[in-house]
């Protein structure tokens, strides 16, 4: 056996064990942070910063995994926000329609968003670049027109009305916001540790490969076509899951919550948090909910504020906040080795 | 030397007494300073499209304000209005109606919404128990649909179903007296578009059972364009036509209409046309479109209307709109309701609103009333005219007549399973 060989039969036997502390110390980390947004209220008694945390989750979960597409895969879509709509309306009715409890109406709300982002997706998927960002915007269209249209099931442009029940289980009261809270936090955190496990993969290097370059990653054997559709149905789970939470924040869904802007918001939070780390889009989400909730209570010129803000991104930066300050930190990393 | 101490109180001690005393004799005023203001949270729309029914709203509550601050307050308590920007998002709105409550210490919400923002916010007035006075949502599924109602949430603005028996019984005598039986329909592709548009043509029907839709438009809401609803419309040569658009786009369809003389060739029927904000704009407004009141200062034609409507254009520059006076109508409602209650509790003073009967500028017989039943605003000046291209710009208006619009709507309840 080569000195060569040797090392890679070592790495092979080195990497399921690696990756298996990698994800253990993610568990922990997962668990850690869970912990401490629980305890938060008992810390502090602001209401409203438990209703900041709840839109956080419910907004970071659907900016992350938009970032899965953008930033990871490199499909730009530009109609996501139809499963953040999806989640909301298919809980919503399950809950006022059937009178299901709350986990089977969650289960089958994200069956439902499964089949719907597997016909859209294989659609989708085929197409590239601007064609995809396109067709997506466009399917976004089609299911918010049908929100709006459908006025006997969907309550047309005035959206869910009446409240969402929200029958008791195990013990869980989601009418009560702390109860709300606790579960909006497991829900974003058990979601960001899923989706930074999808990265972490085999199957999320094979996405940034697709990303970088298609034609080689189909040239060695990957069925692109698959990959894509993959990562956008579970992507699309994720941002519905986001929805779900909305919706029970505002015991409602409205067709605004299936709209363009609201695919413009997720884009626009991956620009300000960054693409290129896990948590940029997260960061982006506390970012512009922070400006947002203050620039509207200071000034009606809030719209002014955030397109400076966003100017200042664009082209002051280049880059979003998370990229840039993990640019700046490598560098004087390797400034401070180049001079040690 | 030595010290006496002289017997009785020493001076210490009286000054500690004196202290004390004063601590104690200003507490309840310390306490009463700080009890003084009485914060009210209003979430409206104030940037986006239609922005400017916002600031009208937060203008027509804030008119009302400085005169109930003036004359002491909410039971002596003064008024801190805290105005923020829903942008019109029912998710905004919800977030800032909570806000509102939980942050800024709000214990009345005057919810300023749009339909869809309304419902939302509603849904945070049910969680929180605060006290909520909808103002600009005329949906009437608000109020009326008993699965809507919760104890603390009144609405203080008209009712689309009532504007809708007017309009269809007064359209419908028109209609009889000018033999007009070929009518069209163009009104925003929206729920509160064919919902209204549905309800009005009802009642069209009801009174002049003979006449024919032949055609129907749906423009979509904010379009810019309206050369083709409008040629569709000339094609199909109605002889009356029937509109709910409102603003903006309301005034881009009449401009564009114009060029095609659509106005002189049917008889147009717009129910929201009176408002100044559509009166003001239009650059050619044609002569005899028949629209419902929405406010304008001459209907009622009563002095306190005339005057409410100049004091609102000396202060803020331009004439008030529907939103304005619905909004005016809450404060007044509340100034009143907790003079009643003699207090200022949320509560209190909606047990108090419950059936209120008040004097009001833009009341039909110069009174509205809180209905006990629905906790809507019943009695308010409702009518029909035809436009001139000034001012008055309706100088006469038909009134709606309370007592039909009663019983219709009772009807109306029980067909949709309301009651």
């Amino acid at each position: 056996m080569t000195e060569l060989q040797a090392e890679q039969g070592a790495q092979a036997l080195d990497v399921p064990h690696e990756a298996k502390t990698r994800r253990n110390r993610d568990a922990l980390i997962a668990l850690a942070v869970f912990v401490v947004l629980a305890l938060l209220p008992a810390v502090f008694s602001s209401k409203l910063l438990l209703d900041f945390v709840i839109r956080c989750a419910a907004y970071g979960l659907f900016a992350t995994s938009l970032n899965l597409l953008v930033g990871y895969t490199g499909l730009i879509s530009f109609g996501h926000g139809m499963f953040f709509g999806l989640g909301a309306y298919g809980f919503g009715l399950m809950m006022q329609k059937t009178g299901v409890p709350v986990p089977v109406a969650f289960v089958a709300t994200l069956a439902i968003t499964l089949v719907v982002a597997l016909v859209i997706g294989a659609i989708c998927v085929r197409l590239k670049e601007i064609y995809f960002a396109f067709v997506t915007l466009a399917f976004q269209m089609l299911i918010h027109s049908t929100i709006l249209s459908w006025v006997s099931l969907t309550g047309g442009d005035q959206g869910l009305r009446g409240g969402i029940p929200r029958p008791p289980f195990l013990g869980i009261d989601l009418s009560n916001q702390l109860h709300l809270y606790v579960a909006s936090c497991a829900l974003l955190v058990i979601g960001l540790f899923l989706m930074h496990r999808i990265a972490q993969s085999p199957f999320g290097y094979t996405l940034r490969m697709i990303r970088d370059n298609a034609t080689r990653a189909s040239f060695i054997g990957i069925d692109v076509w698959r990959a894509k559709l993959t990562i956008f149905v579970l992507a699309a789970l994720f941002a519905s899951t986001g929805g779900i939470i909305m919706a029970l924040f505002v015991s409602g869904a409205y067709p605004e919550f299936a709209y363009w802007t609201i695919s413009g918001e997720g884009i626009f939070i991956n620009m300000l948090g960054g693409v290129t780390t896990f948590l940029g889009p997260m960061v982006g989400t506390v970012l512009l909910l922070i400006l947002n909730d203050t620039v509207t209570r200071l000034t009606d010129y809030h719209g002014l504020v955030l397109g400076i803000v966003i100017l200042f991104f664009a082209i002051g930066l280049r880059k979003g906040l998370m990229d840039f300050v993990v640019e700046w930190y490598a560098q004087r990393r390797n400034g401070a080795g180049e001079r040690g | 030397m030595t010290r006496t101490r002289k017997p009785g109180v020493s001076r210490r001690a009286t000054l500690a007494m004196m202290g004390a005393g004063a601590v104690s004799f200003a507490t309840p005023w310390v306490a009463r300073a700080q009890a003084k203001s009485i914060k009210v949270g209003m979430p409206t729309i104030l940037s986006g499209r239609v922005a400017q029914l916002g600031t009208s709203s937060r203008n027509g509550v804030m008119l009302e304000v400085e005169k109930v601050n003036a004359a002491g307050g909410l039971a002596g308590r003064q008024i801190e209005m805290v105005i923020r920007d829903s942008k019109g998002q029912p998710q905004e709105a919800a977030r800032v109606a909570r806000e509102l409550v939980n942050t800024d210490g709000c214990e009345i919400l005057i919810d300023a919404e749009a339909s869809s923002g309304a419902f939302a916010v509603h849904e945070v007035a049910r969680d929180l128990g605060v006290l909520c006075l909808h103002t600009n949502s005329e949906t009437s599924a608000l109020t009326a649909d008993p699965k809507q109602h919760i104890p603390n949430a009144f609405r203080t603005a008209r009712q689309g179903v009532h504007d809708s028996i007017v309009g269809g019984s007064y359209a419908a005598a028109i209609a009889k007296a000018k033999g007009l039986k070929k009518w069209a329909t163009c009104s925003p592709d929206y729920a509160y578009g064919r919902d209204t548009t549905g309800e009005y043509v009802t009642y069209l029907k009801r009174f002049a059972p003979d006449i024919e839709i032949i055609s129907e438009s749906w423009p979509k809401l904010f379009q810019p364009d309206y050369t083709e609803v409008v040629t569709k419309i000339l094609q199909a040569k109605p002889q009356a036509l029937y509109s709910c658009l409102w603003g903006g786009d309301l005034t881009s369809y009449i401009d564009q209409a114009n060029i095609y003389a659509l106005f002189s060739q049917m008889e147009v029927f717009a129910v929201n046309m009176a408002d100044y904000t559509a009166l003001t704009v239009v650059k050619n407004l044609p002569k005899g479109i028949h629209s419902g009141n929405r406010y304008i200062k001459t209907y009622p034609a009563t002095a306190e209307n005339a005057a409410w409507g100049d004091a609102y254009k000396a202060k803020y520059n331009e004439y008030p709109t529907n939103w304005s006076w619905e909004n005016a109508t809450a404060i007044m409602l509340l100034a009143e309701a907790s003079k009643k209650a003699n207090s200022a509790d949320g509560k209190k003073i909606a047990e108090a609103l419950r059936g209120l009967k008040i004097k009001s500028p833009f009341g039909a017989d110069g009174t509205v009333t809180m209905r006990a039943e629905d906790q809507t605003l019943v009695g308010y000046a409702i009518g029909w005219g035809t436009t001139i291209p000034q001012e008055p710009y309706v100088p006469q208006v038909q009134a709606g007549d309370w007592k039909t619009i009663f019983e219709l709507e009772a009807e109306w309840k029980k067909s949709k399973g309301y009651t």
